[in-house]
Formats: C-alpha cells, sequence, structure tokens
C-alpha cells in the first residue's frame, strides 16, 4: 500500500497542472481581459453593426446628444449643427473619431471594468455627462462659419471644458464617403482643440513677455522704435506697419514683433525654453484621461535672429489650442489653474455614480506676481486694441495672434480669459488661414462668450 | 394535472408581469445579488474545501504482528506488504526477509491471508511451509524466512478509543453550507426568472425546489444513518446548482431533463457507493465491467450519431440522446482496480492493455479525441499506480504518439481542428470561433458576472458544454468558476492523500483514477474554452449541461466516497459491527488497561 500511496503522486502533478493553467488563464484575463471585452462580437456592449450598444452621452444640461434607439442603434441629437458642433466630443458611428466619448470613454459608458465586468443594471450601460454645453458648442461651430479651426473655453477655476469645437466637422448621421480626397475633410478626423498642434503668432508673446518681465529689471522703463523692421543681430523681423515709439505695453498691445523679437534674443534660448515648458506647452495634458498633443518648440541652435522670430511665435513653433487654454487659465488664476475635464460625472440606469471624478490643479504655468501684471497689461489689449464694447459686461484679458503660416491667409488666433468671480473663464479660438487674429478670432471668441456670460 | 399546475402557473404569469411593470427593481435586484452569489459560493465552499484539503487521515488498525523483539507492529491497511525494504507497510529488518517478502491481506469476513511474494527464506505458518497462500488465525505463528511473527487482532476496547480518537478529527459540519447553498439555490432561480421575462415557465422554480428538497433529504437520510462526512456531496451539489442554472440560462426546456440526470446520478452514486462497500463483490463483478465498458464504447459506434458538429458519439433513442461512453468510464476504472492480492498473482497488465486498446479504437473511429485522450491519460494513471513502471508506460506514450501520428497522417483533416490552437484571435471568425467568444464573455463578466441569464455566449454553439467555463465566467464571474476549478483539484487532493489511510488498493486506485479523470477533464474543458489547449469538446464534470456527464460524475464520485476512511463519514464504508469486534477479543493483547468502552456508533 506504501507503494502505490508513493505513486499516486502523480495525480497530484495532473492537479497542480490544472491550478497551473488556471493561473495561467488568470493572468492572461487580467492583462487582456479589457481587450477580449472591447471586441465587437461581445454583446454585451456592441451591436451586430459594431457600435456601442449601450451608454447615453449627455452634456451638462442634460441635453441628450447621443444614445441607442430601440433597434439597437445609434442615434444622435436631433439639430444636424449640434450634431456637427459635438462630433468630436461625442464620436462617431464608426469609431473614426478618436476624442469622441464613444470611443475614448467607451468603458465609462458601457460600465466596463475587470472586476465587475460588462455588467450595467437593465442593460442600458451608463449615462456620460460631458462637462460641455451643446449651446455654446453650437453658436462656436456657427461662428466658425465652414473655416477650420478650433475653439475651446474652460472654467479655470473647476477645470470643467464648456466648449469644445473642431472644425472641419460632419454629421454623424450622415458621414462623408470619402473624406481622404476631399480638402474640405482635410483631417476631419482629428480634433484640432486636444490633438493638434499649430503656429502660434503672436500669442505666443505672452511667454515671451513672461519670461522678460522676471528676466528683464528695467522693462517698465525701457522704449522702442519700431520702423517696420527691427535689426536683430544682423537680421530683419518686420511688423506689418512702423509702430513707432513703442513702452512695453504698447509693444504688446501693437503687438510689435520688432521689440519682442529683441527682447527673445536678448533672453537668450534657454531661458525661453525654460518659461515655454513651464507654461506647459510642450507638455500634455490628460483631459479626462484623454492625452492633448505636445507643442513642439527648437530654440537652442538657432541664430539670434531666428530666435526673435522663434519668441514671438513664428519659425518652428507648434502649440496645442488646448495647452494654450489652461496657460491662459493659470494667468488668471493667479499662477496655476485646473486641469481641464472633459466628463463631468457618471451614472448608471439606477442613478447611482458609476465613477468617481476628482478635480486636479496643474502645476504653476507662471509666477503669481508675474501673472497679475500680464492679466493688467492683457487686459490694456482689449481696451486700447481690440475693443471692449465687442464683449459686454465682460472683464477679458486677451491676447490675438496672426500666425504666417507660408502660403494662404495667416492663422487667426485669439486667447485670453474673463475676470471676475463669476465668470471664471478662459478660452481659445483658432481660425485656420482666418486672417486677422483680433478680427477673425475675436469675433468668433466674442460670440461664445456673449452666449455664455449674457446667455440669448 | 393540469389543474396541479394551473394555480401556480398563474400566479408566476402574476410574478413576471409584475416584474415585467418594474424593471427598475430587477436591475437592483440583479445589481445586488450579482455580489451576493461568490460571497455564498465561497461560504459554501471553502469549508468543504479546506476539510477535505486537512483531513489528517489517521490510519486504521486491522490487527498486530508482534516481532520476535516483543513489539507489536499495527496492520494499517486490509492489504500490507512485509519485508526489509523501506516501501514495505511493515519493515522486518532481518538479513533472513527479502526486501519484498510476504502480503498479508485481510478480507471482509476478518479473515487473513499470506502470499508468498517469491521470497528466498520462505513462508510458514504454524511451522507449516506455505505455498502460495495460505490463511491466517488470530494467533497462528507467521514466519518469514525463519523470523517468527505472531498475529494478532485488536481488542475490541482498543478498537472502540481509536474510533473515538479518530472521531475527534471530525468532518466539517455540512448544515451551515446546506443552509448557504440552499439560499443560493433559491437567489438563483429568482435571478433567473428575472431574467427569463415571459418566457420564465414553472419549469424553472420547480427544478430548484425539486434539486434542494433531494438535497435536504439525502442530508437528512444520511444523517439519520449517521454519517458525518458530506464536503464531496456539498461539492457536487454546488456544481449541480451551477449546471441547472447554465441549463435554465442556454436551454430551459432541457432544465428538468438536466434535473432527472442529477437524480440518476444521485442513485447511481448511492448504488455504487453501497456496492463499494464489499470488496469481495467488487472485485467479482470487474469482468462484467469491462464487458460493459467495451460494450458500450461499441454499440456508440454501431449505432451512434452525430449531431451537426462533433463527435459521433451520440445514441438516441426517441426523444432521449445519451452518451454511452461517458457511463464506459465508470465501467473502465472498476474494470482497472485491482487489489494487492492480484497485483501480485498477474502482474502484466496484458489485459488491461487490450481492454484499453479496444476502447481507444472505438472511441477514435467516432472521432471522440477528447474522451479517447480522457481514456488514455486515465490508462497511464491507473497503469502507474498498478506497476510502478516507468519505462514501460514510457514506451506505451511513445506508442500512443506514433498511433496518433499515424491517424493524422491518414487523416489530416483532423489536424485542421488543431491548427488554430493558440492562434483563436487570428481566427476570431473561423476556427477560433468558439473560443474567442467564450473569452470575450469571460471577460465580460469579471469577478463577480453579468448575473445567470443576463449573458449572450449561450448563443454559441455547445456554449453550455464545451465551452461552459466562458458561461461560468461570464454569467457567475471569475471568483465561481475559478472555484469550481478548485473544488475538482480539492477532490483529486483529497483521494490522493487519502491513500495513506487506504484499506485496499482497489479504493484507491479507482479513487485516483476517477479524479484524474475529472481533473484531466477539466483541463481539456476549461483550457480548451479558452485557448490554452485545443477545443476537443469534452464536458466540465457535474456542470455542463448534459444528462450522460452529469451522470458519470456522481458516479466518479461513488469511488472517491468509497476512500473516505474518517470514522462514520462516508455511506460507502460499513460501519463496524459488534460481532465483527467479539470475533478473536480473547487473544487480543491485554497491555492497555483502561480502554474505554465506546460503543455508541457501532452497528449489529
Amino acid at each position: 500500500m506504501k507503494k502505490i500511496e508513493r505513486r499516486a503522486l502523480l495525480c497530484l502533478l495532473l492537479a497542480a497542472a490544472l491550478i497551473a493553467g488556471l493561473a495561467l488563464y488568470v493572468g492572461r484575463w487580467a492583462l487582456n481581459g479589457g481587450r477580449w471585452a472591447s471586441y465587437a462580437a461581445n454583446r454585451h456592449l456592441f451591436n451586430s453593426s459594431g457600435e456601442l450598444a449601450v451608454g447615453r452621452v449627455l452634456d451638462r444640461d442634460d441635453d441628450v446628444l447621443s444614445w441607442v434607439d430601440g433597434a439597437g442603434r445609434r442615434a444622435y441629437y436631433e439639430n444636424a449643427t449640434v450634431r456637427k458642433a459635438t462630433l468630436h466630443a461625442v464620436g462617431d458611428r464608426g469609431g473614426n473619431i478618436g476624442t469622441g466619448a464613444l470611443t475614448a470613454f467607451a468603458d465609462r459608458l458601457s460600465g466596463y471594468n475587470l472586476l465587475t465586468g460588462a455588467y450595467s443594471p437593465l442593460g442600458r450601460g451608463n449615462d456620460l455627462y460631458l462637462t460641455l454645453d451643446a449651446r455654446l458648442n453650437y453658436i462656436a461651430y456657427q461662428a466658425l462659419g465652414g473655416r477650420k479651426g478650433a475653439v475651446g473655453v474652460y472654467n479655470y477655476q473647476t477645470g470643467e471644458v464648456l466648449c469644445m469645437v473642431s472644425a472641419p466637422s460632419f454629421d454623424p448621421l450622415d458621414p462623408p464617403e470619402h473624406v481622404e480626397d476631399d480638402p474640405a475633410y482635410d483631417g476631419v478626423y482629428l480634433n484640432r482643440f486636444l490633438s493638434g498642434t499649430f503656429v502660434p503668432g503672436s500669442v505666443y508673446k505672452t511667454i515671451t513677455l513672461a519670461a522678460a518681465i522676471e528676466n528683464i529689471p528695467d522693462l517698465f522703463t525701457r522704449t522702442w522704435t519700431c520702423t517696420g523692421s527691427t535689426d536683430v543681430a544682423g537680421e530683419a523681423v518686420t511688423c506689418p506697419h512702423a509702430h513707432g515709439e513703442l513702452d512695453i505695453y504698447a509693444a504688446l498691445s501693437s503687438s510689435c514683433n520688432g521689440v519682442f523679437a529683441l527682447l527673445a534674443a536678448e533672453l537668450g534660448d534657454a531661458v525661453l525654453e525654460a518659461y515655454t515648458r513651464q507654461a506647459g506647452l510642450t507638455a500634455r495634458y490628460s483631459v479626462s484621461g484623454l492625452n492633448t498633443a505636445a507643442g513642439s518648440f527648437a530654440f537652442s541652435g538657432l541664430s539670434q535672429g531666428a530666435l526673435g522670430w522663434a519668441g514671438v511665435g513664428q519659425g518652428d513653433d507648434l502649440v496645442n489650442p488646448c495647452a494654450l487654454m489652461v496657460y491662459m487659465g493659470a494667468i488668471a488664476n493667479g499662477g496655476s489653474a485646473a486641469a481641464p475635464q472633459l466628463v463631468l460625472k457618471t451614472e448608471n440606469a439606477l442613478g447611482l455614480p458609476s465613477g468617481f471624478y476628482r478635480r486636479k490643479s496643474t502645476g504653476t504655468l507662471v509666477a503669481p506676481a508675474t501673472a497679475a501684471t500680464l492679466a493688467e497689461m492683457m487686459h490694456r489689449n482689449v481696451t486700447e486694441t481690440y475693443g471692449a464694447g465687442r464683449f459686454p459686461n465682460m472683464d477679458v484679458c486677451a491676447k490675438s495672434g496672426t500666425a504666417e503660416v507660408g502660403g494662404g491667409n495667416p492663422h487667426a488666433w485669439f486667447a485670453g480669459f474673463l475676470r471676475g468671480t463669476d465668470t471664471p473663464y478662459a478660452f481659445v479660438v483658432l481660425v485656420e488661414n482666418g486672417g486677422s487674429g483680433a478680427d477673425t478670432a475675436g469675433s468668433v471668441a466674442a460670440q461664445v462668450l456673449d452666449a455664455l456670460v449674457n446667455g440669448y | 394535472m393540469e389543474a396541479l399546475f394551473a394555480l401556480p402557473q398563474q400566479r408566476m404569469d402574476a410574478l413576471t408581469g409584475w416584474l415585467a411593470a418594474n424593471p427598475q427593481l430587477c436591475g437592483w435586484f440583479t445589481s445586488i445579488v450579482r455580489f451576493v452569489f461568490p460571497v455564498l459560493a465561497l461560504l459554501i465552499l471553502i469549508r468543504s474545501i479546506r476539510s477535505l484539503l486537512t483531513v489528517p487521515h489517521l490510519p486504521e488498525v486491522w490487527a498486530y504482528l508482534t516481532l520476535p523483539n516483543g513489539s507489536g507492529e499495527p496492520l494499517t491497511h486490509w492489504e500490507n506488504i512485509l519485508g526489509r525494504g523501506g516501501a514495505c507497510d511493515v519493515v522486518l529488518n532481518y538479513p533472513v526477509v527479502s526486501r519484498q517478502h510476504a502480503a498479508l491481506i485481510r478480507r471482509e469476513d476478518d479473515t487473513w491471508t499470506v502470499h508468498d511474494l517469491g521470497s528466498t527464506g520462505g513462508v510458514t505458518v504454524n511451522g507449516a511451509a506455505v505455498e502460495g497462500s495460505a490463511p491466517v488465525a488470530y494467533g497462528d505463528v507467521l514466519g518469514l524466512g525463519g523470523v517468527e511473527t505472531v498475529l494478532l487482532p485488536v481488542s475490541p476496547e482498543e478498537k472502540a478509543q481509536r474510533r473515538h480518537r479518530r472521531r475527534a478529527a471530525k468532518p466539517a459540519s455540512p448544515w451551515l453550507g446546506l443552509v448557504l447553498l440552499t439560499v443560493f439555490q433559491v437567489l438563483c432561480a429568482l435571478q433567473l426568472i428575472l431574467s427569463a421575462g415571459a418566457q420564465a415557465t414553472l419549469n424553472l422554480p420547480g427544478a430548484f425546489l425539486c434539486l434542494s428538497l433531494v438535497m435536504w433529504l439525502y442530508f437528512l437520510t444520511m444523517r439519520l444513518l449517521r454519517r458525518v462526512g458530506f464536503e464531496m456531496e456539498t461539492i457536487a451539489f454546488f456544481l449541480s446548482t451551477l449546471s441547472l442554472a447554465i441549463t435554465a440560462s442556454s436551454a430551459p426546456s432541457a432544465l428538468f431533463k438536466q434535473f432527472l440526470a442529477l437524480l440518476l446520478g444521485l442513485v447511481l452514486f448511492l448504488i455504487l457507493g453501497v456496492f463499494l462497500r464489499d470488496l469481495e463483490r467488487a472485485k467479482h463483478i470487474r469482468w462484467l465491467m469491462a464487458a460493459a465498458a467495451i460494450g458500450l464504447v461499441s454499440v456508440t459506434l454501431v449505432l451512434g450519431s452525430a449531431p451537426q458538429y462533433g463527435a459521433a458519439n451520440w445514441i438516441r433513442l426517441g426523444a432521449l440522446s445519451l452518451q454511452p461512453s461517458e457511463l464506459a468510464k465508470i465501467c473502465y476504472i472498476f474494470a482497472g482496480s485491482a487489489t494487492l492480492e492480484r497485483l501480485f498473482r498477474k502482474r502484466n497488465l496484458g489485459l488491461f492493455i487490450v481492454l484499453t486498446g479496444v476502447c481507444l479504437g472505438c472511441l477514435a473511429l467516432m472521432s471522440d479525441f477528447g474522451t479517447a485522450a480522457i481514456f488514455f491519460v486515465t490508462f497511464l494513471v491507473i497503469a502507474y499506480l498498478r506497476s510502478g513502471d516507468f519505462a514501460t508506460l514510457s514506451l506505451i506514450t511513445g506508442g500512443g504518439v506514433f498511433a496518433v501520428l499515424t491517424m493524422l497522417s491518414l487523416k489530416p483533416y483532423i489536424l485542421r481542428r488543431f491548427a488554430t490552437w493558440g492562434h483563436a484571435w487570428e481566427n476570431a471568425s473561423a476556427g477560433g470561433y468558439q473560443q474567442t467568444r467564450a473569452m470575450s464573455a469571460a471577460a465580460s463578466g469579471g469577478l463577480v458576472g453579468v448575473g445567470p441569464g443576463e449573458g449572450w455566449l449561450h448563443r454559441v454553439a455547445a456554449a453550455d458544454t464545451d465551452l461552459v467555463f466562458g458561461m461560468l465566467c461570464e454569467e457567475w464571474g471569475l471568483i465561481i468558476a475559478a472555484l469550481a476549478v478548485l473544488s475538482v483539484f480539492t477532490l483529486a487532493v483529497f483521494a490522493v492523500r487519502a491513500c495513506r489511510a487506504g484499506r485496499s488498493s482497489f479504493y484507491t486506485i479507482a479513487a485516483c483514477a476517477a479524479t484524474s479523470m475529472m481533473v484531466f477533464q477539466t483541463c481539456l474543458n476549461v483550457f480548451g474554452a479558452v485557448d490554452l489547449l485545443p477545443l476537443t469538446g469534452v464536458t466540465f464534470p457535474f456542470v455542463s449541461n448534459g444528462g450522460s456527464s452529469m451522470l458519470a460524475s456522481w458516479g466518479l464520485l461513488a469511488f472517491l466516497k468509497a476512500t473516505d476512511t474518517r470514522q462514520n463519514a462516508s455511506f460507502a464504508i460499513r460501519l463496524p459491527s459488534r460481532r465483527e469486534d467479539r470475533r478473536g477479543a480473547a487473544l487480543a493483547p491485554r497491555d492497555t488497561e483502561g480502554w474505554e468502552q465506546e460503543a455508541d456508533d457501532e452497528e449489529d
């Protein structure tokens, strides 16, 4: 019997193989479970066309932007312009828009996670409330008037993105067939606000200025004379016209390239690079889990003249609109701002919260004292140049930009923020090839902010 | 009959109607109950599993063998090998004793027989040389190569005392687990009614109610018969409950059939267990069982028909379809097990190999390669337990591999079924269709599952049999699925550890073979469904939907029940009788003063 007892250990080997196999499976499940569950044949999450078959997307005012109809198909808001204006936030049926909630927040819509699986009460998935106000998106999209570009507005105290529009767009119920060949749909799947980078032009001067305020002690007593073309270490930096005699306030409000190029050359590449990095323009923000594109700047190794151009936001500078908006928020908020968020809350079909959304803050993007000075100077831009009358009932501080892009009209930028405890909003508007920043982009901003602050 | 069901059906319709009007409530119920199930399952199983894994397996003492030096060696099995070798049950360290000298074997009626195992020194009983074998009575002098030993009985007092001590290592109390399992069944039935909605029929609560009743009836009856070990039954009833739930979700019309199979399985379990009590009886029926095994697989070969997919291993009798190869497993193990006595009389495995060959041949001809693999692995386990001969078994395994390769070269299309193994996701719409669906559904279940009846995997072919692990993971969650696998593992560990206190090698070999069969079958099923092994289409013991499989699983469990030698634990082991205790009492050594009379659990 003792012999058989020993031989029986063979059976233990077999049993051990069972446990080892189970452990291997559990390991694979933990590693790949998410991928397995998001397989399009998974009827818990997808219908037979491969569309996400659970969950509703709503805006902050409970307007339902997308839901699943009785036949199990994805349905969208009834107004076609709203559908286009919210396309990049909501997503299309085919899953081409990477930043769309249907794609990017599929897990939150379905309630799927490794631990509790794809279960959702009543099989309906979750309600995902975006921080956006569909009405603002609608107004911004209308204001862009068919031009390409991006509009973003967010609350720099809470981080809630109230408006996020990217154009061109399309109707998710009637998607275009030949996107690749049609210049009208150039980069239509790209969310320009989160994922695009563009030549910043003069809006970048807010960075150069921040560096100058802190590093050039006599900045506010200096004066310059702009003749329309300024010699920066042997290279010419031009302005659209001669600005004449200027102090730093006037240089900013008239956006004199010559003055800022001289300042940039004086500060040097290392200082400019440090302030750009501190401002968060080279970093990626995680907007409710969506990573923004990082801006890129190449300062080192530039000639003095090229550094001058870089200091006015030309040359090889590229900036992400969202990052610029957050920097504006930080100037408004005394140096740091709330990190932008797109998801307000998620609820399951029983009305219980199905996620936890914490407010996050950026680091110090600009020194508090500098921020206060910058804000004051940007406010003067509005009163002296852009016209405060365009922004009724608002304490606006802003900087425009007209970025030469080589061929075609320049990109029009308008970035800034509102002061005042009731209106903690920072904004950015980009109109590709829109011409004058203050005029084109400024009027888009004015319409959106007017709707936001003054209502209809 | 109609009238009898009319009222409950009315109630049922009212209930489903009310539930349909309150979907919010159903949502709440499922949301909560899916977390309750794993907790209940843990509470139900953990005690049984822990109890089975930590059984001390205290050896029983059947007699004493006094040695020349005066010490008394206890004989702790019915079959004992005496010799000089370390692997002997009684080690006699004398140069004249052969390494493996003699076997001393007890029969059911408490008579002993000595077998000379070809020793050099020879065996004598009371001075008379033994040729082959001879009976030994208590008090007889047993000479082993001249070394004289005396066989002495155990006094009734000592037996009682030992029993008393063994009773201290009591099996876990089953009642809490039973109550929790009943709660589990009630919640499960409710949840299944919720998810079925208007389609819910009386079958659903009926089957679960019957299951609970049968379970309680079994436990109470066994307790009345003074049996106390219920861990294996708790596990089996738990897995069977899962099986009913899986069936209710995937094939509601087959629910009652599945319950009847469970009931038949339980009956088979009882009959087989009671039958196994008597070793002589079991030994005699081996030939019949071998014939039955061959009969069952060959009749399938002749009459078998294939469903639209898979192997031709089904027999249809009107509305009833059977898989006789499942029942053949029980017969095969019965035929393969052997007592030590037989192992020494017939050392070679010839006939057993022939039996295996016939079974495997028939299974291969009906393309049931999964079952063939199970038989082959079981063969290896039995053959190794019987012979301990690695070399021969390696040779046989090599032969098996060669046979498989030959077959593959003759029938290359079989290979295609294995071509997608490990690449299920690259062939998601072809060869990996079932596995990818199983994995996707399994991942959707998470740890706690989406709730019984709420899954979609049951729409995929063979979901409730071959892919049942996927369905378990989807509807019940990874925790319960892993617990189901762990249960099978526990049975295997129990069977192996029970060898220590095994009475006869017949029981030990049968139990080890039966659990190895279950373990290997579970491996093929679980790992096949999740693409760790090729999908071979075998069932998960107890859990898969299928009457034959359920029947066979309960039958195999009887072999395990027969090795549970804990005091009063198993109905498959006869309680000691007073008459037996009295026999030879006069000869018992009386040096153990103070043995107390403990006779309350004895049978007259």
